[in-house]
C-alpha cells in the first residue's frame, strides 16, 4: 500500500498565493489603465472633437488610415505565401528564414528607418531609379507605405504561419487524394479553417502600422500621419495640444483588440 | 493491379525496403508493430511521400514522378480527416466523380441521416463511415487505409470489420489496409503482409501466415507464444518428430533433415486441454489423422481471462516447458481450470510447425 497524505496543506490554507499573484499583477494593471483613463478623462469631448475638425488632424488621420490599411494589404500579400511557405517548410532554413522575418520585431523603429533610408533613400539607386519614374520613396506616402510595411509585416507572417500550422496536413494530403490541385486545397481546405488567425495577424499589422513613428519619420516626415501630428504639436504646441490626437488612436488600439477578440482566436493570448 | 519493384526510402535512423509487393482486385492486410514501415508504405503509395528508389504501378500507369492529386489512390486515414468546416455532405461531395454519388454510398455506408452534420459533432464510427464514402465518392483506382479503425471502441470496431469486409469485396480495386491488430489485419484481408523493419517478413494468407509463420517474430506478432528451440531427432516413415529439451513431439512438417536445429511453433488456438481421466475424450478429426495426437500430462500454472477466451498457461510434467493454450469458456468451466489443475494437453502433430533456424 502506498502512505496516504492528506490533501490539505495547513500552510497553503493560511496563504492564499493565487490572490498575492493577482494584487502584485494588479499594481500592473494600474499602471496600463489610470494614465489611459487620465488621458481620456483629462479632454472634453469639445476639445477633441474641434481639434478633430482641423485640417492637419483631419490630414494625418487620413494619410495614417490608408497608408495602414495598404501596408496591411501589402504585407498580407507578401507575407501570406511566405507565411505557407514556412508552416509546409521543416529544418534548419525555416528556422532561418523565422528569424529573419522577426528582424524587424526586435529592430529599434528609429533603425529601421535608417536601415531602409540606405536602400530607398535620396541618392539610393533604388530611391535614385523611382524618382526618376516620378515616385518619391521618401517625404511621400509611399514611403509611409514602406516604413509601416517594414515593422508590420511581420505580424501578418508570424500570426498567419501559426494559423497554418494549425490546419492539419493530413486534410491537405485527404484533399489531394481526391484529385484537387494544390492551389484548389488552398482555397477550398487550408485557407477557410486558417483564415480566423490570418485575419487576426493582418489586424495586429494593421494596428501596428498605424501606430507606426520612428521609421516613419525617418522615412516620410511628410505627408504626416497620427503618429508624427501628435509628435509634432507635442514639440511645437505642447502636451496638451497633442492629446486629442492620441485619444483617436487610443480608439484605434481598442478596436483592434475588440476586432481581434470577436475573431476568437487572438494571436497575443 | 498495383505493384511496388524494389520500393526504398531511408529516413534519418529508419530503413524503408525494398520492398516488392503485387496488389489485384484484393485486401491486403499489412501488418507491423509501430515504426515498422506501414504508414511509410501508404505514404509512398499516395505520393505524400518520395521514394529513393524503386517503382509504383497502378493497373499499369507508373506512378512515379506523379503528384499525389493525379495518383487516384483514395486515403482514409486513421482520424478520418474529414474537412472540419464541410458538412457530411460536403465532405462527401468534395470530390465526387458524380454528385449523385453522394446519396448512393450514403445509403451504403448508412450515413444518409447523418449528411447535414459537422465532423466534430460525429462519433468515431461515424467519421470513418462519412471519410469512407468520401473517398469512395472520388471513385479512386486502388484503396489505401491507414489504421481507420484503430480509435475506434471495441464493439463499433468490429462491426465495421464486418462491414468492412463484405464492402471491400464489392470493391473491384486493390487495396492496402494496415494495421498493427492482428485479428483486423486477419478479418478484412484476403492476404496478409507482416512488416518488420522496413521490410516484408512474410506475405501469404491470413491463415497460412497465421499457422505457419515463418520466423519467430510473425510467430510472435501472430499471438503465438509458443515458441521453443527444438532439435529434429527421429525420423522415420514419414513420421517426423522434434525434441524440445526432454519432450518428443510428433509433426506432419517434414522439410527438415534429421539433426536440424529449428525453433517449434505451436499457435495456442491449436493447443487443447482435457480431462485427464477421459483418455478417450478427443476429436473425431484428431483420431483420423495420420498420426496420432501429442499428448502430455501438465498443471495449470496460471490463467487470464480475456474476454472471450482464456490464455492457459500449462507446465508439462516432467519437463521445463510451459505451453499456452486458448480455452473457450465451456471448456474452462468444465475443466474446473485453475492454478494446479491437472490436465492432458493435446497437440495435433499438423498443428506443430517447424521454422528453420534456432532463432531469427
Amino acid at each position: 500500500m502506498l502512505p496516504t497524505r492528506s490533501r490539505t496543506d495547513a500552510a497553503v490554507d493560511r496563504f492564499d498565493w493565487l490572490s498575492v499573484a493577482f494584487l502584485l499583477g494588479a499594481v500592473l494593471l494600474c499602471y496600463y489603465l489610470v494614465p489611459l483613463f487620465s488621458l481620456v478623462a483629462a479632454q472634453p469631448p469639445g476639445a477633441v472633437l474641434d481639434r478633430l475638425r482641423t485640417p492637419v488632424v483631419v490630414s494625418a488621420a487620413t494619410t495614417s488610415l490608408t497608408a495602414a490599411l495598404a501596408s496591411a494589404a501589402v504585407a498580407t500579400a507578401f507575407g501570406l505565401p511566405l507565411a505557407y511557405w514556412l508552416a509546409r517548410t521543416d529544418g534548419r532554413v525555416e528556422t532561418l528564414v523565422t528569424a529573419v522575418v522577426l528582424l524587424p520585431l526586435v529592430l529599434p523603429p528609429i533603425v529601421s528607418g535608417m536601415v531602409l533610408l540606405t536602400v530607398v533613400g535620396p541618392g539610393t539607386l533604388l530611391g535614385g531609379l523611382a524618382a526618376a519614374g516620378g515616385v518619391s520613396l521618401t517625404r511621400s506616402f509611399a514611403g509611409v507605405v514602406l516604413a509601416q510595411t517594414f515593422v508590420a509585416s511581420p505580424f501578418v507572417v508570424v500570426t498567419a504561419k501559426a494559423a497554418f500550422e494549425g490546419v492539419d496536413r493530413s486534410l491537405e494530403y485527404a484533399s489531394r487524394s481526391l484529385g484537387k490541385s494544390r492551389l484548389a486545397t488552398f482555397r477550398r481546405v487550408t485557407l477557410p479553417l486558417a483564415w480566423p488567425g490570418i485575419l487576426a495577424g493582418i489586424t495586429l499589422a494593421f494596428a501596428r502600422a498605424i501606430g507606426e513613428f520612428g521609421a516613419t519619420i525617418m522615412l516620410a516626415y511628410y505627408p504626416r500621419t497620427m503618429p508624427v501630428q501628435i509628435w509634432v504639436s507635442f514639440t511645437t504646441l505642447g502636451l496638451e495640444n497633442a492629446f486629442p490626437v492620441a485619444v483617436i488612436l487610443v480608439g484605434v488600439a481598442v478596436a483592434t483588440l475588440i476586432v481581434l477578440d470577436a475573431l476568437g482566436t487572438n494571436p497575443l493570448e | 493491379m498495383l505493384e511496388l519493384t524494389a520500393l526504398s526510402k531511408s529516413y534519418a535512423g529508419f530503413e524503408f525496403g525494398p520492398v516488392d509487393l503485387a496488389v489485384g482486385s484484393e485486401v491486403l492486410s499489412v501488418l507491423g508493430p509501430s515504426g515498422s514501415g506501414k504508414t511509410t508504405l501508404l505514404s509512398l503509395i499516395a505520393g505524400t511521400v518520395r521514394p529513393d528508389a524503386g517503382s509504383i504501378s497502378l493497373d499499369g500507369r507508373p506512378l512515379d514522378g506523379r503528384s499525389v492529386e493525379e495518383r487516384r489512390t483514395g486515403l482514409v486515414f486513421q482520424d478520418g480527416a474529414l474537412f472540419p468546416h464541410m458538412t457530411a455532405r460536403e465532405n462527401v461531395a468534395y470530390g465526387a466523380t458524380d454528385p449523385g454519388r453522394v446519396e448512393e454510398l450514403a445509403a451504403l455506408l448508412e450515413i444518409a441521416d447523418l449528411l447535414d452534420r459537422r465532423p466534430p459533432t460525429l462519433s468515431g464510427g461515424e467519421r470513418q463511415r462519412v471519410a469512407l464514402a468520401r473517398t469512395l465518392a472520388a471513385d479512386p483506382d486502388a484503396l489505401l487505409l491507414d489504421e481507420p479503425l484503430s480509435s475506434l471502441d471495441a464493439p463499433i470496431r468490429r462491426r465495421l470489420r464486418g462491414e468492412l469486409r463484405s464492402l471491400f469485396a464489392s470493391l473491384d480495386v486493390p487495396v492496402v489496409y494496415v494495421t498493427h491488430d492482428q485479428r483486423t489485419a486477419t478479418a478484412v484481408g484476403d492476404r496478409l503482409a507482416v512488416f518488420r523493419d522496413g521490410v516484408v517478413e512474410q506475405v501469404g494468407s491470413p491463415s497460412a501466415v497465421l499457422d505457419r509463420p515463418e520466423s519467430r517474430f510473425v510467430a510472435r506478432f501472430t499471438g503465438n507464444e509458443n515458441l521453443f528451440e527444438a532439435t529434429v531427432a527421429r525420423r522415420s516413415g514419414g513420421a517426423t518428430a522434434v525434441r524440445i529439451g526432454e519432450v518428443a513431439l510428433r509433426t506432419t512438417d517434414d522439410d527438415v533433415a534429421d539433426g536440424d536445429a529449428v525453433t517449434a511453433c505451436i499457435h495456442p488456438s491449436r493447443v487443447r486441454l482435457r480431462d485427464p481421466d477421459d483418455p478417450g475424450a478427443g476429436d473425431p478429426a484428431d483420431r483420423a489423422a495420420p498420426h496420432g495426437d501429442n499428448t502430455l500430462p501438465g498443471t495449470v500454472g496460471h490463467w487470464l481471462n480475456e474476454g472471450t477466451e482464456y490464455r492457459v498457461a500449462v507446465d508439462v510434467e516432467g519437463a521445463p516447458l510451459t505451453l499456452t493454450a486458448t480455452v473457450r469458456p465451456p471448456t474452462f468451466e468444465r475443466l474446473a481450470i485453475d492454478p494446479g489443475t491437472e490436465v492432458r494437453i493435446v497437440v495435433p502433430p499438423a498443428s506443430v510447425h517447424l521454422i528453420r533456424g534456432p532463432s531469427g
